[in-house]
């Protein structure tokens, strides 16, 4: 990708095609982290397509300043997960129409890893909803540990110390499931 | 102090892990002394990011992204103004008529069944254009949208089936204005209490439906009601996206990802289109 402060630069003055590489950029990390989050295939799809289409609105309002385009991109779509869940929450609760998704390829390593974001999941239910944070938007979201202070709001050190508790405390959560079975 | 320290390491090996893909081993070479501390948590956080490593519905990228660049373009066109932009509606529909006489009507019955690959075919689009905006009522409009949106399936998939790509993508575009249209006409007939509306009774057999998309032209100008109307777009909504992901499966690759999003048009089209109806 070129220099990313010049396509930004470039979007927001309508460039389309600046736009369109910086979507192709982040889509995935976009809906990693949202699926991720909410656990809903088809919430997590139509999600992950609000967040371009509000980034696309507001483009113009967005400046550079030091935090990073994917720190402004993921703050975005943390703002619509945190409404989802709030409402979610208000409802009675409703099974989740289609689960977290798997991999398309191929069947068994699809089950295996059905199973393993499974686990996951009850797992990061130990972890504070920090430590959560730090490990959806650096896992699913594949951000550098200095964007994932970005869009916390925190500095590095703190991050990084968040991350060091949050993958022993998935650890801890994850033996505990083992012994469990 | 230490800790610091640790979260430091911790955080390199990551990044090498993750992103620069080394092995654990690597990384524990390094940093021999921290190893027994390091190894559990980066083997967690190996599985972690294994786990999180799913991938969007091929359908779904493909669906996002048309949507995507058609809010890019939109957006686009909203900031400039266009030529006919200047002229009152009625202004508009008689240049294009003017256009239409001028090119002559051999012309225009001979383009009535051009492909998109043919000199003909603008001709054909703007003769649809005259037509539609020459049609009087919200339900002759529908109408004529819908057998619309039927010769745009049979145009995607004639040009699919040619290997042609960019013209998938341009007669999609097309079908993607038709059912957006398609739909405005059923809303704009709800908020006037009109007849698109009004409840549907029990879906028809299927044989009361129109024909599937390999069966030519048809249109529904003549005698037709709203029901039928109705109907018609249900069974739309099933075959037109059938027939795309049946040429799906013997169009050559350079091929498929163009007929993908015309599948996700088309799909979510008549989504919208029925939700209004509904």
């Amino acid at each position: 990708m070129q220099n990313e402060e010049s396509l930004v630069q470039r979007a927001r003055q309508h460039d389309q095609e600046a736009f369109a590489q910086l979507y192709e950029e982040y889509f995935d990390k976009i809906y990693r982290y949202v699926a991720f989050k909410i656990g809903d295939r088809t919430e997590a799809e139509d999600m992950t397509q609000q967040v371009f289409v509000k980034a696309l609105r507001s483009i113009s309002s967005f400046r550079w300043k030091g935090r990073p385009f994917s720190a402004w991109l993921f703050r975005i779509a943390h703002n619509l997960i945190v409404d989802y869940l709030r409402k979610r929450s208000r409802r009675a609760a409703v099974p989740l129409a289609e689960p977290m998704p798997a991999g398309d390829g191929d069947p068994q390593q699809a089950a295996e890893q059905r199973l393993d974001i499974d686990r996951l999941a009850l797992a990061t239910r130990q972890l504070t909803e920090a430590q959560r944070e730090v490990i959806s938007l650096r896992f699913a979201g594949e951000l550098p540990i200095a964007q994932v202070a970005r869009v916390m709001g925190k500095n590095e050190g703190a991050v990084k110390a968040l991350q060091h508790s949050a993958i022993a405390a998935l650890r801890r959560a994850l033996r505990t499931q083992d012994n469990d079975e | 102090m230490m800790s610091k320290e640790f979260d430091n390491i911790l955080d390199e090996c990551l990044e090498r892990l993750l992103v620069k893909g080394e092995t654990i081993e690597q990384c524990l070479q390094s940093y021999p002394e921290q190893a027994a501390e390091l190894e559990p948590l980066l083997r967690t956080a190996l599985a972690t990011g294994k786990a999180v490593d799913f991938q969007p519905r091929p359908e779904f990228r493909a669906k996002a992204r048309y949507q995507f660049r058609s809010a890019l373009r939109e957006m686009e066109g909203g900031s400039r103004r266009s030529l006919f932009g200047w002229f009152p509606r009625w202004a508009t529909s008689v240049a294009i008529v003017l256009v239409v006489l001028v090119a002559g009507s051999g012309t225009v019955a001979a383009a009535s069944n051009s492909m998109p690959d043919s000199p003909l075919y603008s001709v054909k689009l703007t003769t649809e254009q005259v037509r539609l905006t020459l049609t009087p009522s919200p339900l002759g409009k529908a109408e004529f949208c819908a057998s619309l949106a039927d010769r745009r399936i049979e145009e995607i998939l004639y040009a699919a089936g040619k290997g042609n790509p960019r013209q998938v993508e341009e007669v999609t575009r097309e079908l993607d204005v038709c059912l957006t249209r398609l739909s405005s006409l059923a809303s704009t007939q709800g908020e006037k209490g009109g007849v698109m509306l009004a409840p549907t009774p029990t879906p028809a057999p299927a044989e009361v439906a129109p024909e599937s998309t390999d069966g030519g032209e048809r249109t529904y100008s003549h005698g037709n009601n709203q029901l039928k109307l109705k109907l018609a777009l249900k069974h739309h909504a099933q075959s037109h996206p059938a027939a795309l992901r049946e040429k799906l499966k013997t169009v050559p690759p350079a091929t498929r990802a163009a007929l993908l999003r015309a599948i996700a048009v088309s799909e979510d089209g008549y989504e919208k289109v029925l939700k209004t109806l509904d």
